[in-house]
């Protein structure tokens, strides 16, 4: 359940940290997991944290798609599952993941969605 | 369908209810219902909570009746004399070996024969004496069956 101004965790390795959605890419008031938003960076990590270059800087606007979310969402099966947080990998503007990593757990609704690039750089899929 | 247990109170849950939930660290919880959830979330101790599933075990809750109906129904064997037999008696008989066994049945169906064919002899002779005179005139018309 992500709408404007929404802060999402950037759990990928392009240097942001936290996210806030400043628009729904779709006719609807709130986005979910698999949908796209565009995101502002609001924290990203400093050049002395890491000896990777950051891909992105604080107050970059960049597209995200929302990998895990606290609102819980209905499976086939008639089960529903919430994660814990709300999170977010950053995207260039072909679609593609702007991280070459992903560190943390996403969710199966991803590969539904043919997310496939970003599937298959997580570590899990629950 | 698999079946899931309840995270916090340890019940079955079937397809179509309950809520599942993934913590931070990737740990996946199964809820039956929220109220479940929300005990869950407030940090309580399942072992403290009266109905749960785990609470119950701790404090042997509905196992003493089971154990009342096995006791019932364990069988006691022990040895004791049967009416005119004492025990030693049975014990011997059971302990004798088969070669034995069928030596004492030839030698009793060896002596009921023999003591069959002296009564059947007997039997006979008292017969003999003891057969009525019949002539064989008066015997004649009875001889041919009557035909109805």
């Amino acid at each position: 359940m992500i709408q404007m101004n929404s802060r999402l965790l950037v759990i990928d390795n392009s240097g942001a940290i936290v996210a806030q959605c400043i628009k729904v890419l779709k006719s609807a008031k709130w986005a979910s997991l698999g949908d796209e938003i565009v995101v502002s960076i609001k924290s990203a990590r400093t050049a002395t944290d890491t000896t990777l270059a950051n891909k992105v800087k604080k107050g970059d606007v960049r597209r995200a798609l929302i990998v895990r979310t606290k609102k819980e969402i209905a499976r086939p099966d008639g089960r529903f599952i919430k994660f814990d947080d709300n999170a977010c990998v950053l995207l260039n503007s072909q679609g593609q993941p702007i991280g070459s990593r992903i560190l943390g757990l996403v969710s199966r609704e991803l590969r539904e969605k043919n997310w496939i690039k970003v599937v298959s750089l997580a570590p899990k899929v629950i | 369908m698999r079946l899931e247990i309840c995270s916090f109170s340890g019940s079955k849950i079937y397809p179509g209810h309950g809520r599942t939930f993934v913590r931070g660290d990737s740990r996946i919880f199964h809820f039956l219902n929220s109220k479940t959830e929300s005990l869950f979330h407030q940090a309580k101790n399942p072992r403290k909570i009266a109905w749960t599933v785990v609470y119950r075990g701790l404090h042997r809750k509905g196992i003493s009746e089971e154990v009342a109906k096995k006791r019932t129904r364990r069988a006691v064997k022990y040895n004791r004399a049967i009416v005119g037999v004492s025990w030693e008696a049975i014990q011997s008989r059971r302990s004798e070996k088969p070669e034995v066994r069928a030596a004492a049945r030839t030698a009793a169906i060896t002596k009921a024969k023999e003591a069959k064919k002296t009564v059947a002899a007997e039997k006979a002779k008292a017969n003999k004496q003891n057969k009525p005179q019949v002539s064989k005139t008066q015997a004649k018309p009875h001889s041919r069956p009557v035909r109805r």
